[in-house]
């Protein structure tokens, strides 16, 4: 029972920590509470499916699939760019309007996937196949791969922020906006690198989770729920602390749902958000 | 004299919308008068709001909280689901807005703690925990799709007096919160929202007017949603719905935050908007499109477009530019 949901919190917290630095990033830097991320995850398994109807007829599956998950990341990258551009740019100055700009984003986009692929849940076809016990728990080499992804997209977004001078851009831009701009950094520049790498991960662990599990047009909203909860977790802007919280949460939602039932996951979820912030208003390691 | 007219203007509007509503059934048919009725308690669910969001500044998301559970107690308290005392209609509405309120002052204690972004997420999760509570617990709350309450427990009078129980409670809470926003308990709610310190250095007790705004915001809610259940006869998880809450956000933006006014005339037009316009237009845009456009589509789209065109609300802008216009003459006068 404990190895089980090590194993599988840990691959599940992978996939999520995808999702919640993206989503952290954005509000580091640009201020920005982002309703339309989880919209990403989506879309990033909603493209690569179609990618991949595609792809398939002219070329080998294997090619086929990697070349468009590529593109669906890529696609979703310029998807969010455009919504930040001629969406949630305008209203900037207004927090609320944010908020609700960028929700109502999030609900066109869902119904314009339920009116194409209607109401049914969507996987994709694995990288490779086969199965492994490890810790006498049977896990797929699909949730290993997903696993080794997750961690080196986050880790090669760490080197990037850290280590490029693009990187040390958002960094300065996340710490003091004005003081960036003073010293001659393009901030507008940086909100959009910043918009399209969050997307860029979001659909990343879009298409490792539909790989997984399944993708359904109200999976936007509900991956919202734990981004959210791993945020106010991990402390809203902090990206190192949403990674860690986002490998919490996922040990929790496994352990929710072998211990009691998969319903009861997101409840916990909820639950634990409202917990945590009453108990401290702006988060378990965040910034003001 | 001005200070007079300043007075008497609100009641005379009230009245001449009272006396336009109250002469619409004799001009437009059953189906028509079915849909205003559910807007002029949905006018409700925006002025409500208004309280908590334009008046005293707080960025509450989960006001659907409040009619859902409106909703549900009275949808309970109407059929065999759970044991209870049997109770006329405006009882368990009462009752309804009884237990809003009660999760009013709850969550409202919570939001205490919390500003800007992380009250707009918490808010924005409270409902989401209903919904999936509602479906876990199925068999009391008939999961996602609800459940019926019987005929009996309908409001008297058929579509005509559904419309008219809907017209006479709309204007009563309308008349009420209008009496309490310009009390001198909404000027000190307005001077919460505007400087927190402030107001409390000035000898506010913040905290209890806050949650105070909670309360009142949450009965309202609480009862149009339970008057709704009896309207319609159903209750189900979308009254707790995130494009519920959207809607309202929509029709108070359209209309102008803390005016009042606007959460009423902008939650009537949006309501009837979206309900009616939207619905035909939709199905007229479908005849020409190879793709589905639903109805929601053109109202998420048109809430995107008004935000971005005006994010401080279109009429407020309007108003403030007539206000300006009006300004400049007189100076160029004086």
């Amino acid at each position: 029972m404990l190895a089980e949901i090590l194993v599988l919190g840990s691959i599940i917290g992978g996939i999520w920590a995808l999702v919640a630095s993206g989503f952290s990033l954005v509000f580091g830097v640009a201020r920005i509470l982002n309703f339309a991320h989880g919209t990403y995850f989506a879309l990033g398994a909603y493209f690569a499916l179609v990618a991949y109807g595609a792809f398939s007829r002219i070329m080998p599956p294997e090619t086929a699939l990697i070349i468009s998950a590529l593109l669906s990341c890529l696609i979703v990258g310029i998807v969010s760019v455009a919504v930040y551009i001629f969406t949630i740019k305008p209203v900037r100055a207004y927090e609320v309007m944010v908020i609700l700009v960028t929700l109502a984003v999030a609900l066109l986009i869902k119904e314009i996937l339920l009116s194409i692929f209607s109401d049914v849940s969507i996987s994709i076809e694995p990288f490779i196949s086969g199965c492994v016990y490890i810790a006498g728990v049977p896990v797929t080499y699909t949730r290993i791969l997903a696993f080794a992804i997750a961690i080196s997209v986050i880790l090669a977004m760490d080197l990037f922020i850290n280590r490029t001078r693009l990187g040390k851009e958002i960094l300065a831009v996340s710490q003091d906006s004005e003081a960036a701009m003073l010293v001659g950094i393009d901030v507008e520049r940086v909100f959009l690198v910043v918009m399209f790498l969050s997307a860029v991960l979001a659909a990343v662990a879009g298409i490792l989770y539909a790989q997984i599990y399944a993708v359904n047009p109200m999976t936007a909203l509900r991956v919202l729920i734990y981004a959210f909860a791993i945020v106010i977790l991990g402390g809203l802007g902090s990206v190192r602390g949403s990674v860690i919280a986002a490998f919490i949460i996922g040990y929790m939602q496994v352990a929710v749902s072998t211990l009691f039932a998969s319903e009861w996951a997101e409840v916990v979820a909820m639950l634990a958000i409202i917990a945590i912030l009453v108990v401290r208003p702006q988060g378990l390691m965040g910034v003001e | 004299m001005r200070t007079l007219t300043e007075k008497t203007l609100p009641g005379i509007y009230f009245l001449a919308f009272f006396l336009l509503f109250s002469v619409l059934p004799l001009f437009l048919n059953q189906a028509i008068l079915y849909m205003l009725g559910l807007a002029l308690i949905f006018v409700v669910y925006c002025v409500s709001w208004d309280i908590v969001a334009g008046y005293t500044g707080q960025t509450n998301l989960g006001h659907t909280v409040f009619i859902g559970i409106g909703a549900y107690t009275t949808a309970l308290l109407s059929t065999s689901r759970i044991p209870h005392p049997d109770m006329p209609v405006f009882v368990t509405v009462f009752l309804g807005g009884v237990v809003a309120t009660l999760f009013g002052l709850v969550i409202g204690a919570i939001c205490l703690r919390l500003k800007g972004y992380y009250l707009a997420l918490v808010t924005a999760i409270l409902p989401l925990i209903f919904i999936q509570l509602a479906n876990i617990y199925s068999g009391i709350f008939g999961g996602y799709e609800g459940f019926s309450i019987p005929f009996s427990k309908a409001l008297p009078g058929g579509v005509v007096g559904n419309y008219y129980i809907a017209l006479l409670f709309t204007f009563t809470c309308l008349l009420i919160m209008y009496a309490i926003v310009n009390s001198s308990i909404g000027v000190k709610l307005r001077a919460v929202r505007d400087d927190e310190e402030l107001a409390e250095a000035v000898g506010i007790d913040v905290v209890k007017y806050k949650l105070l705004a909670f309360c009142v915001s949450a009965f309202f809610a609480g009862i149009a949603g339970a008057l709704s259940v009896h309207y319609k006869l159903t209750v189900g998880v979308d009254s707790f719905s995130i494009p519920l809450m959207l809607e309202i956000i929509l029709g108070v933006i359209a209309g102008g935050l803390g005016t009042f006014y606007g959460g009423a005339v902008g939650g009537f037009a949006i309501y009837v908007a979206r309900n009616w316009v939207f619905i035909q237009l939709a199905s007229y845009v479908n005849t020409l499109l190879p793709f589905h456009i639903s109805d929601e589509m053109l109202l998420y789209a048109l809430l995107i477009v008004l935000i971005v065109l005006s994010p401080q609300g279109l009429v407020t802008r309007l108003v403030e530019s007539i206000k300006k216009t009006r300004n400049s003459k007189n100076e160029n006068r004086a």
